[in-house]
């Protein structure tokens, strides 16, 4: 009651104390929001309006075609959905394979489990590049990348693989917050223990779940380095790696307004479930366990 | 019993083979490939020549290799310094108790979720650019000619332009990170010690930093990780040949495995390429280390 009254009282003058705070927090905020206007009034605008500095003044209109343009013309629509389909993939094998193993691992000691752990959180610190070059080695000398569908797959394969140790390490304290009295009553009422963790356990994380699945949409989603290893024509390429030849191509086409719209179109899926679940994100990072 | 058996087998055993599959064994081979010429990535172990330390001796001959490291260093410790500091600060102001706090964090944390490619392209394309760029006008409009004037991606001025753009995006990361130590502080602590006079800029160096020391270990291992990594903000400032102001290891790494522009310079070699990649695990290994021998464990319980 005290507590509130004082805080209360101060209220005034405490926020006037805040005044450099907002200053820095608006500049910083009006900055970012600045360079995404413009690069959406640039998307939305001509070369020529660009390079004259007059894009919003959108004196010809609204120039709509520079996204049809992009997607069709500079293929980002082939690039869009091959990352889709990267990222849609990968994250639901990620679920399948990690949701279990975090759980035997939190759950159950066996052979070589502390050694795995170990292993898992080493794995996290080691750069992508100790793994890639064996594995390029192996992949390129089965012929694995001549087939479209065999690079995808190695693909695939590759990104669910280098995001086991994240994904496995990052639900652990989601299983272990969950009370082992649920799996003693499924199993006194005879349940199978692997059916017990699918349909008791498995949901009870859903938080954590999802969590990890948003992390891993957006990371698949602005892959860059293994695509631009493991990707050998044009029509594989995910939004990344299809974004950056589409810059160095701009010396050629001179195609600024469509450079933007694709821009925009690689950053519109991130951004809407940014802005529909940033709950999730801040709340994941800021290491706030809900089961 | 023998249930939980088989639900260990099946549940652990698929990931724990593809983990072995994509980490182990594959860290374990590029240690031992660092030690052979290979010429050619695909070629088979009956062509490879046994070199010795002779790779890592003639990385560390190399002119440009050197300067890749000096310039990763500079990104560990200057865009560190950045980097960490500004975070921290942001985090103090949001914790000092302002309004919309929600809003402000999810605006700066934003960067995060762009692809890499699009931030650099929207930094190169328009915030850097010296006829319509962001900097340019803004400082003409505040009639600071000599600064509107600067060309941010000429070599003089690319690594500047490279980090504060690189800063830029990872600021919120490690923001987020910091706010998350300072909400764990108990806020008797602050209570009592606004009792006994302290302001609130005292109250951060005497009772938020000490107590945040085991974050600032966590963010120094999580910038020595993502430093080693660093690849993609380079080539895209430096989109054909790699230029001696953004080259770090990844890319010298990258042609020596693919074959660079500047074939003169860059000789084809995966051995040395493997050997890039155990010098760059070395340094997360020791810059984890340092970081645990300066930084003491908390003795104070929060």
């Amino acid at each position: 009651m005290t507590k509130n009254k004082r805080r209360h009282g101060l209220n005034l003058s405490g926020q006037l104390k805040l005044v450099p705070g907002y200053l820095v927090l608006s500049a910083w905020v009006s900055f970012t929001f600045v360079v995404l206007f413009w690069v959406v009034g640039a998307s939305l605008s001509t070369t020529g309006d660009i390079f004259r500095g007059t894009i919003f003044d959108f004196s010809t209109g609204l120039h709509f075609e520079n996204y049809s343009r992009a997607w069709v013309g500079s293929n980002v629509a082939v690039y869009f959905t091959n990352s889709l389909i990267y990222a849609v993939i990968s994250c639901t094998l990620l679920i399948l394979l990690c949701a279990p193993f975090a759980y035997v691992l939190v759950r159950h000691r066996f052979f070589c489990s502390r050694l795995i752990k170990t292993g898992l959180a080493a794995a996290s610190g080691v750069p992508i590049i100790m793994v890639i070059i064996p594995l390029y080695m192996i992949i390129a000398r089965a012929g694995l990348l001549k087939d479209e569908m065999s690079n995808r797959i190695v693909l695939i394969t590759l990104f669910v693989g280098t995001k086991v140790p994240y994904t496995t390490i990052f639900l652990q304290p989601y299983f272990d917050s969950v009370s082992r009295a649920y799996e003693e009553a499924a199993s006194i009422d005879g349940c199978h223990p692997i059916r017990a963790f699918w349909q008791i356990v498995f949901p009870m994380v859903q938080g954590g779940l999802i969590t990890v699945t948003i992390f891993n949409f957006i990371n698949i989603w602005n892959e860059y380095f293994l695509s631009l290893l493991f990707v050998n024509s044009e029509k594989l390429r995910p939004v990344a790696l299809g974004l950056f030849s589409m810059i160095n191509g701009m010396q050629v086409s001179g195609d600024w307004s469509g450079l933007f719209a694709s821009v925009m179109i690689v950053f519109a899926p991130t951004f809407l479930i940014y802005v529909f679940l940033s709950k999730y994100i801040i709340g994941g990072l800021t290491g706030g366990v809900k089961g | 019993m023998k249930k939980n058996k088989t639900m260990i087998a099946a549940f652990a055993l698929p990931a724990t083979c593809l983990f072995v599959l994509i980490f182990v064994y594959p860290v374990i081979r590029t240690v031992f490939m660092s030690f052979f010429s290979i010429q050619e990535i695909t070629d088979s172990f009956s062509s490879w020549v046994f070199n010795g330390i002779g790779n890592y001796k003639a990385l560390l001959g190399n002119a440009l290799y050197r300067t890749s490291w000096i310039n990763l260093l500079k990104i560990f410790f200057i865009g560190g310094a950045v980097s960490l500091g500004v975070s921290l600060l942001l985090a103090a102001i949001l914790k000092s108790g302002v309004k919309l706090k929600g809003f402000w964090q999810a605006v700066i944390y934003m960067p995060n979720i762009i692809s890499a490619v699009a931030m650099a392209t929207m930094w190169i394309q328009y915030v850097f650019n010296s006829t319509y760029g962001f900097l340019h006008n803004f400082f003409k409009a505040l009639g600071l000619e000599s600064l509107a004037k600067i060309q941010w991606l000429a070599p003089d001025m690319k690594f500047a332009a490279l980090l504060i753009a690189y800063c830029f995006g990872t600021i919120g990361h490690y923001m987020l990170i910091w706010l998350s130590g300072m909400e764990r502080i108990s806020p008797d602590l602050y209570e009592a010690s606004s009792i006994d006079g302290a302001s609130k800029v005292q109250q951060f160096f005497h009772i938020t930093l000490p107590l945040l020391r085991s974050m600032l270990k966590t963010n120094l291992t999580m910038w020595a990780i993502s430093c080693s990594g660093f690849f993609i903000w380079s080539k895209l400032f430096s989109p054909i040949t790699a230029d001696t102001s953004t080259i770090v290891p990844m890319i010298y790494m990258y042609e020596k495995l693919f074959g660079a522009a500047n074939t003169d310079e860059v000789t084809r070699d995966a051995g040395s390429a493997a050997a890039i990649g155990v010098m760059l695990c070395i340094f997360v290994v020791v810059m984890f280390l340092l970081t645990n021998k300066a930084i003491k464990d908390d003795d104070i319980e929060i």
